[in-house]
């Protein structure tokens, strides 16, 4: 972690403060020291019964949002993924009035379900699992096995742009289609590969020539090392037509949903 | 936690980047986490601006344009351009276009002497797959 950089601030008074709320965890979880967030303001525990919203104090009066606030967010959250069993992140930009609001409206309504929450993301991490085509080689498969697509090329390739633009737009259309059903194809496969490892996952959305697969899986820690070499065979497996990515692991945002 | 540059053994043939920047940043707390209902939640200009998604690319006749740019595109890379040397030369000894570059190549390959001019076809044709590897797409 970078030093605390120190920020001159107005005195503010309680009126011009909220509480920015980071994420959830156990009730009892014992916050690694230091811990600083947006506005390198010390970040803090408001427990009520089994959990514990994790806050710190935020100026209400404020420019726009500034990328420094993100990476501040990121920065805590990460931090408290490094050192607690289950930390739930709270969609970034959640700001309550006091601290009696983090309790009476957040915390203590839904205390029972925030608790579910916490423990079925204990003790497991996100990892995100990107699959990106070679664009060359598929589209050459596409080209190679589609006659219709091969025509259509030839007779748009070396025209004028603003030639043959309906020819070109079938083109692309075809080619969106065929790159489409592909993408089915490989993203269902490389998900039966990893779905038995996890134990849930978030597909997210993918388009363009490039993306397969784009999906968060959620992993014991102890079976991350299984999934990684996974992967790893599997990368070498589509070496050289596709390229996989691992991103992580993090905490886990994608699973902290519902309400 | 999210900080794991290093490889673990094995091919390496998994990327695993390192999210630093903020665009990683944004792309991994983007729309994610618990949602607190607005009527508890203060609202504040300008930090509630991350819920677009961005990431959609609604198919649209210009997504078809680029499509049909990026097929067409392939062709120029089968005739030559940007490609290694060796593997153009390649190609164009294959072709039977070889001795247009003989004085570079003749010690290597003499057997290249096949003079069947009508190369285009042949040219495109002889492109293997793998070729492509290392270009990177936009």
């Amino acid at each position: 972690m970078t030093p605390p950089t120190p920020v001159t601030v107005e005195p503010a008074t309680e009126a011009d403060l909220g509480w920015f709320v980071y994420a959830v965890v156990d009730g009892d979880s014992e916050l690694p020291g230091g811990l600083r967030g947006l506005d390198d303001e010390p970040v803090r525990a408001v427990p009520c019964g089994r959990v514990a919203a994790i806050v710190s104090r935020f100026r209400l009066e404020r420019p726009p949002g500034r990328a420094a606030e993100l990476m501040a967010f990121h920065t805590v959250i990460d931090t408290l993924a490094e050192s607690l069993d289950a930390v739930v992140p709270v969609q970034f930009g959640s700001v309550l009035l006091d601290e009696d609001s983090v309790v009476d409206d957040l915390l203590a309504p839904d205390e029972t379900w925030f608790g579910e929450l916490v423990d079925s993301l204990r003790g497991r991490v996100q990892v995100v699992v990107q699959a990106l085509y070679d664009q060359d080689t598929v589209l050459r498969e596409i080209v190679a096995e589609d006659p219709e697509i091969a025509h259509l090329r030839e007779l748009t390739r070396d025209v004028p742009e603003d030639a043959a633009r309906g020819e070109r737009v079938r083109l692309g259309e075809l080619v969106a289609a065929a790159v489409d059903h592909r993408r089915t194809a490989d993203s269902g496969w490389l998900l039966d590969e990893l779905l038995p490892l996890v134990e849930a996952h978030v597909l997210r959305p993918v388009s363009g020539l490039e993306r397969v697969l784009d999906v968060a899986l959620l992993v014991d820690a102890d079976r991350r090392d299984v999934l990684e070499e996974r992967l790893e065979a599997l990368a070498e497996e589509v070496h050289g037509r596709m390229r996989l990515r691992l991103v992580g692991p993090t905490a886990p945002y994608d699973f902290a949903q519902g309400h | 936690m999210t900080v794991q540059s290093q490889r673990r053994s094995g091919g390496g043939y998994l990327e695993r980047p390192a999210p630093s920047g903020l665009a990683d940043v944004v792309e991994i707390i983007l729309d994610k986490g618990i949602v607190i209902d607005a009527y508890v939640r203060v609202s504040l200009v300008g930090i509630e601006i991350l819920t677009i998604d961005a990431r959609i690319v609604i198919a649209s006749v210009d997504t078809y344009l680029r499509f049909a740019e990026a097929t067409n595109r392939l062709d120029l890379l089968e005739q030559g351009g940007g490609k290694p040397l060796d593997e153009f030369i390649g190609n164009m000894q294959e072709s039977g276009a070889g001795r247009k570059v003989k004085g570079a190549v003749s010690g290597a390959k003499k057997a290249i002497t096949s003079g069947d001019d009508d190369d285009d076809d042949d040219r495109r044709r002889s492109t293997k797959k793998s070729s492509s590897r290392r270009r990177s797409s936009a």
